[in-house]
C-alpha cells in the first residue's frame, strides 16, 4: 500500500501518529497530505519511490538540527518505514502565498515593487542561513518557493533535498535554475547556489529567464543536449554587452523588455557582471548573498513613490532630473533623511527601510493641514528620539509622527542615525 | 497603471503527447472500453500539470490505427481542449501505416509548429497484437526523425499476444515496454504512464546524467510494482497470472 487514504495512521520515530485527513497535492516524488497530529493540523509529505536510506538518514539529521530561520518550511517529524515507505512532517503553507511559478505565469502579481523587493531579501536571507548552517540546495528551481504576493514574504520548501555541502541527494535540480558546472554533471555546492540565486532574482524582477534570448527561441526542439548547452556550455546572457547573439526577442519576452530599462543601473550592472562568461566559468568569484543584499538595499532607497501619479518608480538621483518611469513627470528630490552614506527621497506614501531586517521603519505622509508639509510616522516597534535645530530632545514613539523640517537629527536606533534635508 | 499590472506569462514550449493506440479487432470489447476510460481519466491531470508548468504547456494528440491510420483531431489540442470521442475496435493491425503517419506530423509542417518551440516529444503506444503490415518500413522512417530520436517512447503491451519484439523496436530499448494483463491493471498504467512522461517530459531537462527517457522508465517501473498485473518487459513471467479480458 503506497498511497495513503483518510484514516491512515503513521507512525512517527518520537514516537505518536498522525492521521491522514486528506490529499493536499502530488507531484513527481509523492504525496503531500492534510493530516492531524495530536489535534494540530500539519503536513505529510509522502514518498512514492523512496530514495534510499542515505536519504531517509539526511532528513533525520536535518530534522535534528532545525531551520536555519523562518523562511523555511523545514522537516519537523519522521515516520518510521512502513515497507520500505516513509514520509515527513512539517508545517502547513498559509493560503496567502503562492507558488513562484505562478508569478511567472503571470497568475499571480506583486502588488507592488516594494513587496517585490522584500521578497528579494528574504530568498538572500534564506540563502545566506542556509550556507551558514553548511547545507547547500541541491534540486533549486520555481516550485521551491512561495511568495505572498501582497508583503513579499516568502516561504521555502520542500527541503527535504538540503544536503550538507559537497554531498549529493540524487535529487537533481532543472537545467534552467543549475549552475553551468552542474548541468555539466558537477555536484551542487554554495557556489552553485550562488548561481541559482542569482537566476532566481533575475526572474523574480524581470520575469524571463536570464539566458532565454533569440539563441533559444531559434531552437525549434529543446531537447536535452541543446538544454545542457543552452544552460550550460554555451548560455549567454540577453543582455551580454559583448555578445548580442541572444539579445530578448520583442513579442516573446515582453516582460524583461518593458522592465529592464526601468530598473536602476547599479542592479542592471550586477546582473552583467554575474551572468558574464568569466562569472559563469569561475563558481568561486559569485557574489555572496550579503552583497546581494546590500545591492538590493540600494536599490530600495532609490524607489519612491511619485508625487503626481501615486505609483512606485526608481529615481536615479545622480542624474540632472529625476523623471518618474510611469508619468514621466518631475520627482522632487529635494527633502530627504541621510543616514551615512545613504540618501532616502521623502515623498507622500514611500516607506522608508532604515535598518536591514527587511520591514519597513517608517512611512512618510502628508500633512492634513497643509498638504505641502510632510511627516514621518514611525512604524518601528522602537522609540527614536529626535533632536531639533535649536537643541530640543524629542521622542516618537511607535506609531507617531514628526514633521519633515531641515535640521533634525534622528536616532533611530544606537547604531543608526539620521539628518533631515529639507 | 504600474508597469507591474502590464506582466504577461513568460513564453513556454510546449509538449505534445501523442496516444498511438491499436483499434484492430482482437481490442474490440473491455480492452477498447478500458482505454477510452482511461484516456478521458487522465485528460484533467495532464491539464493540471499543464496549468501550473511555467515551463511548457501540454498537447495531447492522438491517432488510432486498425486497417489504416487516421488522428482524432488534424492538429495537437490543450488537454483542456481535448474531447476525448471514444474509439472503436475492428479490423487489421497497421501499425506500419501508423509509423509513417506519425513519422509525417514529427515535423515543423506538420504537429509541431509551436511559436515559442517545444521540448522534445512523449508518444505512448499501446498494442495487443503483431503489426498485420510491412511495419519496417515505417518504423525505419521515424528511426530517421529527430523530433521521434529525441522523443520519450514508452509503449504498452496488452496481454501475452502483444509482440513485445515490435514494441521494443519502436521504443529502442525493451525497458521501455511494460505489459499488463487485466483491464485495471491497463486502466492504470495508462494514467501512470501519462502522468509520468508528461510530468518529466514538460519540464526542463535535470542536470545530471539521466535522459528524460530513463527517468519515465525508472518511474513508472516503480510505480507499477504496485499494479497486479502490470509488469516491466524486462522480467518477462507471466506464468502467474492468468489472462483475463472478459
Amino acid at each position: 500500500m503506497i498511497e495513503l487514504k483518510p484514516g491512515s495512521k503513521v507512525d512517527l520515530t518520537i514516537g505518536g501518529q498522525a492521521t491522514v485527513i486528506k490529499e493536499l497535492g502530488r507531484g513527481g516524488q509523492g504525496i503531500v497530505y492534510l493530516v492531524d497530529l495530536c489535534g494540530q493540523k500539519m503536513a505529510l509529505k509522502w514518498y512514492l519511490n523512496p530514495l534510499g536510506d542515505k536519504f531517509y538518514k539526511n532528513l533525520e539529521k536535518n530534522i535534528q538540527s532545525g531551520a536555519p530561520s523562518d523562511a523555511f518550511i523545514w522537516p519537523e517529524y519522521l515516520t518510521l518505514k512502513t515497507k520500505g515507505y516513509y514520509g515527513y512532517i512539517m508545517k502547513l503553507r498559509p493560503a496567502n502565498y503562492f507558488e513562484f511559478g505562478n508569478f511567472l505565469l503571470a497568475k499571480k502579481n506583486f502588488k507592488s515593487f516594494d513587496a517585490m523587493l522584500a521578497a528579494a531579501m528574504k530568498i538572500c536571507d534564506g540563502f545566506m542561513m542556509l550556507h551558514r548552517f553548511g547545507f547547500s540546495y541541491q534540486d533549486l528551481n520555481d516550485g521551491n518557493f512561495f511568495i505572498d504576493p501582497s508583503t513579499g514574504d516568502v516561504l521555502i520548501c520542500d527541503n527535504d533535498n538540503v544536503m550538507p555541502q559537497g554531498e549529493k541527494s540524487g535529487i537533481m535540480g532543472k537545467a534552467r535554475y543549475m549552475a553551468p558546472e552542474v548541468v555539466a554533471g558537477g555536484i551542487p555546492d554554495k557556489y552553485s547556489d550562488r548561481f541559482s540565486l542569482s537566476v532566481i532574482l533575475f526572474m523574480l524582477f524581470f520575469a524571463n529567464h536570464p539566458f532565454e534570448g533569440a539563441k533559444v527561441v531559434a531552437c525549434p526542439c529543446m531537447t536535452e543536449s541543446y538544454e545542457k548547452k543552452f544552460y550550460g556550455s554555451e548560455a549567454v546572457f540577453i543582455y551580454n554587452p559583448n555578445d548580442k547573439s541572444n539579445l530578448p526577442v520583442r513579442g516573446v519576452h515582453q516582460n524583461v523588455i518593458r522592465r529592464w530599462p526601468v530598473f536602476p543601473a547599479i542592479l542592471k550592472d550586477n546582473f552583467i557582471q554575474q551572468f558574464s562568461q568569466e562569472k559563469l566559468k569561475n563558481p568561486t568569484t559569485r557574489m555572496i548573498e550579503q552583497e546581494w543584499q546590500k545591492l538590493i538595499a540600494k536599490v530600495r532607497d532609490s524607489l519612491v513613490v511619485c508625487p503626481s501619479c501615486g505609483e512606485e518608480t526608481f529615481l536615479d538621483t545622480t542624474s540632472d532630473e529625476c523623471k518618474c518611469m510611469n508619468c514621466g513627470k518631475v520627482v522632487s528630490i529635494d527633502r530627504y533623511i541621510k543616514i551615512g552614506s545613504r540618501s532616502l527621497i521623502l515623498t507622500p506614501n514611500t516607506k522608508l527601510y532604515i535598518d536591514n531586517d527587511n520591514v519597513a521603519d517608517a512611512l512618510v505622509v502628508s500633512n492634513p493641514q497643509d498638504p505641502s508639509m510632510l511627516l514621518i510616522q514611525n512604524i518601528s516597534g522602537q522609540k527614536w528620539t529626535a533632536e531639533t535645530p535649536s537643541g530640543k530632545i524629542k521622542e516618537i514613539e511607535p506609531k507617531g509622527f514628526m514633521p519633515v523640517k531641515t535640521g533634525i537629527k534622528i536616532s533611530f536606533s544606537n547604531i543608526s542615525k539620521g539628518e533631515i534635508i529639507a | 497603471m504600474s508597469l507591474l499590472d502590464e506582466v504577461v506569462s513568460v513564453p513556454r514550449r510546449t509538449m505534445t503527447l501523442f496516444f498511438m493506440i491499436d483499434t484492430s479487432g482482437s481490442m474490440m470489447g473491455n480492452k477498447i472500453g478500458a482505454v477510452n476510460d482511461a484516456v478521458v481519466n487522465v485528460l484533467p491531470m495532464l491539464d493540471e500539470i499543464s496549468e501550473t508548468n511555467p515551463d511548457a504547456e501540454i498537447k495531447v494528440a492522438a491517432l488510432e490505427f486498425s486497417n489504416g491510420a487516421s488522428w482524432l483531431y488534424s492538429e495537437p489540442k490543450l488537454a483542456s481542449e481535448f474531447v476525448w470521442q471514444d474509439v472503436t475496435a475492428g479490423g487489421l493491425t497497421s501499425l506500419g501505416e501508423a509509423c509513417s503517419e506519425l513519422n509525417t506530423k514529427l515535423s515543423r509542417s506538420g504537429f509541431m509548429q509551436a511559436a515559442s518551440g517545444s521540448f522534445a516529444p512523449a508518444i505512448i503506444l499501446l498494442s495487443d497484437g503483431g503489426p498485420t503490415d510491412d511495419y519496417k518500413t515505417g518504423i525505419s522512417k521515424l528511426k530517421n526523425n529527430n523530433w521521434f530520436k529525441a522523443a520519450i517512447k514508452v509503449a504498452i503491451a496488452i496481454g501475452d499476444d502483444a509482440d513485445l519484439k515490435v514494441l521494443e523496436e519502436f521504443t529502442g530499448s525493451n525497458e521501455a515496454v511494460f505489459t499488463v494483463h487485466n483491464i485495471d491493471a491497463l486502466k492504470q498504467i495508462i494514467r501512470v504512464v501519462a502522468v509520468t512522461s508528461s510530468q518529466i517530459g514538460s519540464k526542463s531537462s535535470s542536470a545530471g546524467d539521466a535522459t528524460k527517457q530513463d527517468q519515465v522508465v525508472e518511474e513508472v517501473k516503480a510505480q507499477i510494482e504496485n499494479i497486479d498485473g502490470a509488469e516491466a518487459a524486462t522480467q518477462v513471467d507471466s506464468s502467474s497470472y492468468s489472462d483475463d479480458w472478459d
